[in-house]
Order: structure tokens, then C-alpha cells, then sequence
């Protein structure tokens, strides 16, 4: 957000014309850049990810597929308008799959990648599915981006002769039930992992960071290299011995997804993305990130989780022969509408945590509108005492479950930018880890974006310094001057990750760079309680 | 809860019958009898705001926040209500177009969204945050709309229990006699989705 200097962004006439450039700028900006989408494409598209287009179809004994998911141009339609939504990725699905059989190994050989899937191998552990292979296996393989695809599990390997070995242990090897396991074999493209290799330092970079399997006993990890907040360096000296561990698990890097890091075309393709007004008034925040190339990078520097996560993958819930019973569908990552405005919305959350967690968070006033509503909450769980973790944000939880009296349920929204913002300056300081930002993107109009950011943050002074915090935050916005967004309604709900009772045993705590001390609540604290 | 006096009096619309029944945050629905249509009804809007203004007097604020409010009450009791016991009535309170995205599904409009629904194991839900706020006129061009956020736990047969957070864009359809509310947009994660 734009901070004008000395300027209120009231009623000048300055203030109008640039509002009207901007509802421009802000149109095409918005206005759905959608491409076509096969429907057939889409939901093989997913199987296309390992450039196995050849084979897309042939060899899999898989009866027909049933894809709740994927989604239909005809039923694509915007939330309060018929606009088509745009996928990320598309245009890479799109490419014809020979391209991705060329390339080079980094040491300049021509590798000849193999895909291997169990049919049905979701049911299996992966260490143990990869453990009966290899005890059967002739030759000794190193599994590749291990991962479930629909009811299936799949590797690639990197040589003819260990895919033939791999081949012969097909239906030597059962499992607990004592049913033949079953392996197929077929060429594949070179995977994504190893394209990424082939561009860009600082793509290689990235993929570095947000393609560990979760295996970390392989070779250490050269944190020097790594894109990583620069802040969260310093705190945490366990990070410095175990980098690797902290890195992988801090990243979210769920086994289960196929990394899909962008490549060095789909970034060049940002660079094309017009920088936006160059209003007078920028603030020097504004103007540092005026330079879209170097920022864009710099910003997906900052969000390794999003590349590592984003985009359409293949969903786990497909009804397979005869298994009726009903599965979860396969937790993703954030989900942006298109890339344009995954720009806009990682620059506006980049800058935004920049002053939230500067120590002066007046520097927002810009970023509302006037007549903005703001409300936080943190959770109430009947059965358990709320952790002193939470305790400064007891006075300011707004849930409307407990608290009936309306005039409380009036003051615990703040209304207008002024009241707001003096609200939050009175929240504890916080450094927010942008590595752990997980973005939703639930709604766009042409008036409007509205997106709810999950993530991690810290608190840095006071009692509870040092404790790490969960939060999700939504934010409705709209077009604000400089290409920037205006917030008209940022709700905050904290919540303490350690601290849910009989559910901690089930939930693994994000463990981050920073060190938590939580420390134990006093008798008194336990009563206190939101009223 | 509050009586809403007169005006759920008024009228021969199926929906006024359930509010007599709303009591609280564990109403039960049984009670509706032969009533077919799942429908989130409030009182008639207030008149808005003359149309030249923009920015809404601080009256005008206190009773969209209680309208939202309202709504948001209304509307979480039948949601989950209906998700844990008639699933298949579920996207009736959806809009046609509306979207969701559920861990980072986008399911996309009533077709897919019925299949989605039907997908998914049968529910238990236990919501206990519960904030809303009334959406900018800017950001809506003057559809009323409230943005509602629940928290709580949800156990899907077959699965562990997990905590959630919701996120839902109510949009209202008003005529004269009450405001029928309907799901614009729905957003819902686990709090621990990444390692589930």
C-alpha cells in the first residue's frame, strides 16, 4: 500500500483522477485472463506432470476415472459474476510433452527417467512399500520424488536397467493381506525436479529449499544458499545444526504432493506483468518494490511454501473399481485465482507484515479504508483452559457464540481505520514468518479479492516473547491506489498449535526456526476466560 | 436469543417457521416437522442509506453489524446442522455460482459442489468460535453481504478429528417480507492440513 506523504486520502481532486486510473489499471488487472480449458485435459494434465504424455492412458489397468474435482469449464463460473477462473499452471500443462524429453543431467548426460507405480499403493506405507521392493529388487535403486497419485504410489528412477530390475519383482512381493503387489513400468520425461535443475541459480535455489524429501538423512544442505527470510537466521541456533531437518519440516513439504516449482519460462512470464501506476506519492516501501523482475523473484524468495504447494494436483478421492468407501480429499496448498494476483496479493501481504511487524504498526492507516471493520478471535475449546499463550488476546476475542450482549459484540469490532489501527498497535509485536504463509484466494470480483492467509509468527517482547503462534487471517479488499489493495474487513484468529488439547498427540506441531518457550500458566490465568 | 417480534409473524414463508425454534447455540431442528426447504431468513433488511452516500453513518453500522450478526447465528446452526445430518441438502444454501475451496480444493458451482458433498464421509462438527462482520458496500456494490469465520473441530467418518476454520461471504436476497442469506464463497482448512 501506497504511504502518501502528507497526503489525505480524502477528497482531493489529485486523489479522484488517480482513483480512476487506477479502476483501470485495476480492471485488466482483475478482469479473468481465462484460458481454455479441456476438461480432458485437466484431470490427465495431472498424470502428464511427470512428462509421461506418451504413455497418458495406455499401460495403467485403471478402469474409468471419477473426478469430483476437476473442474468443468461449464461450471467455472466467479462468485458474483459469470467470469471464467483462471488455474495456475495451466499454460504448462499445456506445453506438448516432447519438450521435456530434451535437456541435460547437470553433469551433461542425457538421463533416461523411468516412472514405477504400484496400482492401489496408497494403502502402503511409503518406507515400507519402498523397503519389500528393495528387499526383492535385484540392484539397489534410489527412489525419485516418491508420491501418491490417486489410489496409486510412484517413483521415477533414473536408469533402463534398475526400471527392468524393479519390473521383475512385479507380483513377487505381497503385503499383510497377502495380495500380490504389483509393479508397472514406463518411460517418463524428465521429471520437474531435475528440469529446474537445468535453469536458473536462483530457481535451483528454490527448488533447493522447497524439494527436500522428507528424508533428511541425504546430503547437508548448504543453508548459505537458501533464499530464506533473513531474519529467521538469527534466532534460532538449533537451526545451524540441523538445517536441514528445520528447513524441510518448516516448509510444509508434505510427501505426499509432487513439488511443482515453477520454471525459469513461467517466472520470465511475470516479468511481462506491467509494473503498475507510478504514483507520486509512493511511499520508499513502494518504490523498492517498483521493479517487477527482481521483485518477483525476490518475492517467491520469501513464499518457498507456495511454490511447493500451488497449483491443481491430481486429488486422492477417485473412486477406483469396487472401493466404495468415501476418502478425504488430499490436503493442498493455497490456491490463488491466477498468477497476476498471486503478484498482488504476495506484494500486498509482503508489505503489509513489513509494517505489522516493524514496531509502528500506524504505518497501516494507508493500507484501510475509511470505513474498514476489523475483529480478532482466538479459540474456545469448552474443555480445556486456554494457554497462557493466548492470554493478551483474551480482551479483544470476538466470538459471538459466547458473547451475546450486543453492545460488547458492538465494541469488539473496531470500525474505521483510525479505531482499527489503535487496536492493533495494542496487540503484542510479532515477527511473522512469511516461509509459512499459506494463502486461500476463496473469492474475486471485479470489485473485490478476498483471501484468507494461514501462517506462523512469533512474539517478540513481553512476557510471552518467544512463543510461535498460529494464525489465519481473511482479507477483503479492494482496489486501492498504486496497484495496491485497500482492506475493508481483516479478521484475525490466533490460535496456539500446542496447545489443543487431546488433539496435540494427533497434530504435529509446525516446528519453525524460532524456540518456543511457552511457559506455564499460573492458577489465576487458568480462569481467566473470554466473557 | 432475542425475539424478533412482529415480524416473524408476518407472512406464510416455510422459512419464519424455523426461527421460532432458534434457541441457542445446540438448537435442534426435528422440531420443524414437514418444513422441505433448508433457507437462512432474517427479518427484512433496513432501508438503505441514501444512494449518494458511500459511507454508511454510524446508525447505519450498528445495525448492519447486528443484521450480521443475526444472520451469522442463524445461518451457522443450519449449516452444520444440515452438513452432519441431511449432507444432501447441503448446497440448497449455496448459490448457483457459488465457489469453495476446501484444504485447497476448488470445487466450483452447483453441480460440483453436490458431487463434492456427496464425496465427503459423514460429519461431526462441533463449532465453538463464531465471529462475523458486515461486508463494504465498496467491496460488494451494495449486495448486502456478511463475512462469517467459524472455528471448531470436525471428525469425518474414517478420519481423525481435526480442528478447522471456516471462512463464508453470505450474500443476502432480500424482498420485502425477509432476507433469504445464501453461500457466495466458502473457504475451509484444517488448522493442521499439512500434516493430514
Amino acid at each position: 500500500m501506497s504511504l502518501p506523504s502528507g497526503h489525505n486520502m480524502g477528497h482531493t481532486d489529485q486523489v479522484v483522477q488517480r482513483r480512476a486510473r487506477c479502476w483501470d489499471i485495476y480492471q485488466r488487472r482483475f478482469s479473468s485472463r481465462s484460458e481454455p480449458v479441456n476438461p480432458g485435459m485437466h484431470s490427465s494434465s495431472h498424470q502428464q506432470q511427470d512428462g509421461d504424455a506418451a504413455m497418458h492412458g495406455a499401460h495403467m489397468d485403471s478402469p474409468v476415472r471419477y473426478t469430483p474435482y476437476a473442474i468443468s469449464p461449464y461450471n467455472r463460473k466467479g462468485s458474483f459474476r459469470k467470469q471464467d477462473q483462471t488455474h495456475v499452471n495451466m499454460e504448462r500443462e499445456q506445453k506438448p510433452p516432447e519438450r521435456r524429453m530434451e535437456g541435460n543431467m547437470p553433469d551433461g548426460t542425457l538421463g533416461s527417467w523411468f516412472k514405477i507405480t504400484v496400482p492401489f499403493g496408497i494403502k502402503y506405507n511409503e518406507k515400507w512399500l519402498l523397503n519389500l521392493i528393495q528387499n526383492e529388487c535385484s540392484v539397489p535403486f534410489v527412489p525419485v520424488e516418491f508420491h501418491y497419485e490417486n489410489m496409486h504410489a510412484s517413483f521415477f528412477v533414473e536408469n533402463a536397467s534398475i526400471a527392468c530390475a524393479l519390473k521383475n519383482v512385479s507380483g513377487k512381493i505381497w503385503d499383510e493381506n497377502n495380495e500380490k503387489i504389483s509393479i508397472f513400468v514406463n518411460p517418463a520425461g524428465i521429471p520437474h525436479f531435475v528440469q529446474r535443475e537445468l535453469k536458473s541459480e536462483k530457481v535451483e535455489q528454490i527448488k533447493l529449499a522447497v524439494n527436500q524429501p522428507c528424508d533428511v538423512s541425504q546430503e547437508a544442505l548448504d543453508i548459505q544458499r537458501l533464499p530464506f527470510y533473513p531474519d529467521m537466521m538469527n534466532h534460532d541456533t538449533t537451526m545451524a545444526s540441523n538445517p536441514r531437518k528445520c528447513m524441510a519440516a518448516s516448509l510444509h513439504v508434505h510427501e505426499e504432493n509432487i513439488p511443482t516449482v515453477m520454471s525459469a519460462g513461467e517466472m520470465d512470464k511475470w516479468k511481462g506483468i506491467e509494473p503498475g501506476e507510478k504514483c507520486a506519492d509512493r511511499s520508499p516501501v513502494c518504490t523498492t518494490l517498483s521493479d517487477n523482475s527482481s521483485n518477483i523473484n525476490s518475492i517467491l524468495e520469501l513464499f518457498p511454501k507456495l511454490l511447493c504447494l500451488d497449483g491443481q494436483q491430481s486429488p486422492r478421492a477417485t473412486l477406483c473399481g469396487t472401493e466404495a468407501h468415501k476418502r478425504l480429499p488430499t490436503c493442498k496448498g493455497g490456491f490463488f485465482g491466477s498468477e497476476m494476483l498471486k503478484n498482488l496479493v504476495l506484494q500486498f501481504l509482503q508489505q503489509y507484515y513489513l509494517i505489522y511487524d516493524s514496531g509502528d504498526r500506524q504505518g497501516l492507516l494507508s493500507a484501510y479504508h475509511d470505513e474498514a471493520c476489523f475483529s480478532m478471535s482466538i479459540p474456545f475449546n469448552p474443555e480445556d483452559s486456554a494457554p497462557s499463550s493466548l492470554c493478551k488476546y483474551f480482551k479483544d476475542s470476538r466470538n459471538i457464540k459466547i458473547t451475546k450482549d450486543p453492545y460488547l459484540r458492538g465494541e469488539l469490532l473496531k470500525h474505521t481505520k483510525r479505531d482499527i489501527v489503535d487496536s492493533l498497535s495494542a496487540l503484542p509485536k510479532t515477527q511473522h514468518d512469511l516461509s509459512s504463509f499459506l494463502v486461500d484466494m476463496w473469492c474475486q470480483t471485479e470489485w473485490m479479492l478476498c483471501f484468507s492467509v494461514n501462517g506462523m509468527f512469533k512474539e517478540v517482547e513481553g512476557q510471552s516473547q518467544g512463543s510461535v503462534l498460529a494464525f489465519t487471517r481473511t482479507f477483503i479488499a479492494t482496489p486501492g491506489s498504486s496497484s495496491s489493495l485497500c482492506i475493508v474487513n481483516d479478521k484475525l484468529f490466533v490460535w496456539d498449535t500446542g496447545h489443543q488439547g487431546t488433539q496435540s498427540a494427533l497434530f504435529t506441531p509446525v516446528p519453525t526456526a524460532f524456540s518456543s518457550s511457552v511457559p506455564a500458566f499460573s492458577q489465576e490465568q487458568q480462569k481467566t476466560l473470554p466473557s | 436469543m432475542r425475539k424478533h417480534g412482529s415480524h416473524w409473524s408476518q407472512g406464510d414463508r416455510e422459512g419464519y417457521q424455523r426461527s421460532n425454534y432458534y434457541e441457542g447455540p445446540h438448537t435442534s431442528h426435528s422440531s420443524r416437522g414437514g418444513r422441505t426447504r433448508e433457507e437462512v431468513v432474517t427479518p427484512p433488511l433496513p432501508e438503505h442509506a441514501a444512494t449518494g452516500s458511500q459511507m454508511a453513518t454510524s446508525l447505519d453500522f450498528k445495525t448492519y453489524v447486528d443484521q450480521a450478526c443475526r444472520a451469522a447465528e442463524e445461518f451457522v446452526n443450519i449449516y452444520y446442522e444440515t452438513m452432519d445430518k441431511r449432507r444432501r441438502a447441503l448446497t440448497r444454501l449455496y448459490l448457483d455460482q457459488a465457489t469453495l475451496i476446501w484444504n485447497g480444493n476448488v470445487v466450483s458451482g452447483l453441480d460440483a459442489l453436490n458431487n463434492f458433498f456427496d464425496t465427503l464421509p459423514s460429519s461431526e462438527f462441533q463449532v465453538n468460535m463464531l465471529d462475523c462482520q458486515p461486508v463494504h458496500e465498496q467491496a460488494t456494490q451494495s449486495q448486502t453481504t456478511v463475512l462469517i469465520v467459524t472455528s471448531g473441530t470436525v471428525k469425518f467418518d474414517g478420519n481423525k478429528q481435526h480442528f478447522f476454520n471456516q471462512n463464508f461471504l453470505l450474500t443476502a436476497q432480500s424482498t420485502p417480507n425477509n432476507t433469504v442469506w445464501k453461500i457466495a464463497s466458502d473457504c475451509f482448512r484444517f488448522q493442521d492440513w499439512s500434516s493430514s
